[in-house]
């Protein structure tokens, strides 16, 4: 019965043209990401060889090529940060939808005249939110790798093909967590605005507001694969600090640097420990959202608008 | 809402301001704009705060190194590099993302509430013109806006003085109040583009969506590209810095790069956040450009941004007031 459900939403997420629109989205996302890293490496190496022959010109030794001891995979770091920016905010769509629509629409009440437990209707639209995120992260990891391999005109090595796999693994564990969010705001509410942006809300919290009080990461630093080292000496954040691990987006960001090699190597043990916390809210969203639809009144249906 | 015995304009002004108190009294009912409030609130004085507490420690190093030049008679004293304002930068950041987010919010409320309530036929069925309608929308929630970012404004001079252990000067007063004006602007026209969005839209929320889209793109997308395809962006640090270049070697190498660096910025022009966060940031003495620059001087070097935050606003109300005239009166 779980795959049925979960085929139901798949195919109504199809008709809507939702699945389209994000399919879409997730690969323009993809293929910019893969733009740009190409575009400002091109040109950042054309500065630094224009600086060099300036500096020569002085009769002055030019440092080394910053971007010598970059990555291969650093070209596709704008992914990292297009995923919790606009990959999240799909994902909360695509969970919004899942219930919001049931409500909206009435099925719920006509699912629910059958013999199906409200776990087994939860698991099967968790099911299909999997399925549709899986589905358009392949496809990204499809264009990362032809990216790689136009740029750097060879085909990408394994342990690179494995690192990519990686970093996508995360961050379909990382919008599966946004996917809960949409579906236990749309389960609190028979409002859909307000479930949505409340929704919103906590995506704001934590893309945001968590890694300043952890961190302080000011938002515009949040955006930007490179981003200054801050000071974070201060008493205040000798005392937030320990709430870090729980800064789901910080660790995600941490834990793709990581598998991206963009950031220093630490032991696999820490890395996964980076990703316990955001699997640890997406189990817990999970039974939260399992509880509020036991909790649910189907025999009303039309939510608010 | 009816009136006789006044002129027309009169009785036409006093509708309008009717429906801005409505306006403003609904939202302020609204729980969902309360969150979103909330968290600006606490997250622009998480970030003053963390700010404050760096700067209050540099501060009192800059006055312990002045008052031993002038106890050792010593001529020529540094001035203090040290900018009071700069530190809410991070609070012009937060107004223009989650700010952005409640000036939709309220847009949406305005037309969604009278949908969801359907009084809007009630409402047009009294002498209100489509126009008033508009008008005392946008002013009720113009009202919010100003009330929301005055606070804001004397948390955060508050948490300068308090913490930083700086007050604020009557010529910072005059910046902070073009920085926060400046606010309310950008926050009115996404307070137009969520009602415009929802009044176009059959299904309110699906307005909401589309507002939303629109402030991602312009927001957040746009900066974050033109941003990560600075090149001086690529090191930390900065690439310049990192290669030993200064300013003007900068320049000289930049003039070889001449498309590139135009595409770049016309990416960051489409933004209008980009156009409030540079003149905000021009005023609060952000980026070391402009530090030492008068207030007239600053306006004249950050016209391009005044025309954008005066244009978007003009357009998007004339719009408002358009698709006002056009709303059907049952959905």
């Amino acid at each position: 019965m779980i795959g049925a459900i979960a085929a139901h939403q798949v195919l109504s997420l199809r008709r809507q043209r939702t699945f389209t629109a994000i399919l879409v989205t997730f690969l323009s996302m993809a293929a910019v990401a893969g733009v740009i890293g190409w575009s400002s490496h091109r040109t950042i190496v054309r500065v630094y060889d224009e600086a060099v022959r300036m500096l020569a010109a002085r009769g002055e030794r030019a440092p080394a090529n910053p971007f010598d001891i970059k990555p291969p995979l650093a070209m596709l770091s704008n992914m990292a940060i297009y995923v919790p920016l606009i990959g999240a905010l799909l994902a909360l769509i695509v969970g919004h939808l899942s219930f919001a629509d049931d409500q909206s629409g009435g099925q719920g009440r006509m699912i629910f005249s059958r013999s199906v437990s409200r776990s087994t209707y939860v698991l099967g639209k968790v099911a299909a939110a999997a399925e549709v995120l899986a589905i358009v992260l392949v496809a990204c990891l499809l264009i990362g790798a032809a990216s790689l391999f136009v740029v750097n005109d060879r085909v990408p090595s394994i342990g690179n093909l494995a690192r990519l796999g990686g970093f996508y693994a995360l961050a379909w564990l990382y919008l599966m967590l946004f996917a809960l969010v949409g579906m236990t705001t749309a389960l609190m509410t028979t409002r859909r605005s307000v479930a949505l942006l409340s929704a919103i809300a906590f995506w704001l919290v934590l893309t945001f507001a968590l890694p300043q009080f952890t961190s302080g990461l000011a938002p515009q630093a949040s955006l930007n694969p490179v981003s200054d080292p801050v000071s974070s000496s201060q008493r205040f954040f000798e005392i937030t600090a320990k709430a870090r691990p729980f800064s789901v987006t910080e660790q995600y960001k941490a834990a793709s640097a990581r598998i991206l090699e963009t950031a220093p190597a630490e032991s696999t043990a820490k890395t996964i420990g980076r990703v316990l916390p955001i699997a640890g809210l997406t189990g817990g969203l999970l039974v939260i959202a399992m509880r509020l639809a036991r909790r649910r009144d189907y025999s009303r249906s039309g939510a608010d608008d | 809402m009816t009136d006789s015995t006044g002129t027309g304009f009169d009785s036409a002004g006093r509708r309008v301001i009717t429906l801005a108190h409505h306006e403003y009294r609904s939202a302020l009912r609204s729980r969902i704009v309360a969150i979103l409030v909330a968290i600006l609130v606490v997250v622009t004085a998480a970030s003053v705060y963390i700010a404050s507490t760096a700067y209050r420690s540099k501060l009192a190093d800059y006055e312990a190194y002045r008052s031993a030049a002038v106890a050792g008679g010593l001529a020529k004293i540094a001035p203090s590099p040290l900018r009071l304002l700069s530190l809410l930068e991070g609070a012009v950041e937060y107004l223009g993302i989650i700010g952005a987010i409640i000036g939709i919010t309220l847009g949406y409320l305005s037309v969604s509430r009278e949908r969801t309530h359907r009084t809007l036929p009630l409402l047009r069925s009294r002498p209100v013109s489509p126009g008033e309608l508009a008008a005392g929308s946008a002013l009720g929630a113009l009202a919010v806006i100003i009330t929301l970012v005055a606070a804001t404004a004397v948390m955060a001079v508050l948490g300068l003085g308090v913490i930083g252990n700086d007050w604020v000067d009557g010529a910072q007063v005059g910046r902070l109040v073009l920085i926060y004006g400046a606010a309310a602007i950008y926050m009115g026209v996404f307070f137009c583009l969520g009602a415009i969005a929802t009044a176009r839209a059959s299904i309110a929320v699906n307005g909401l969506m589309f507002a939303l889209g629109i402030w991602l793109i312009v927001a957040l997308i746009l900066p974050q590209i033109g941003d990560t395809l600075d090149a001086d962006n690529q090191v930390p640090g900065g690439l310049f810095a990192a290669l030993s270049l200064n300013r003007a070697d900068e320049t000289t190498v930049l003039k070889k790069f001449t498309t590139y660096e135009t595409i770049r910025r016309d990416i960051e022009e489409a933004s209008f956040s980009k156009h409030f966060e540079r003149f905000a940031f021009a005023m609060a003495d952000v980026h070391e450009k402009y530090r030492g620059l008068t207030v007239s001087e600053l306006l004249s070097e950050k016209h391009n941004d005044i025309i954008w935050l005066v244009v978007y606003p003009l357009v998007l109300g004339i719009a408002l007031v358009v698709v006002f005239r056009r709303m059907p009166l049952l959905t």
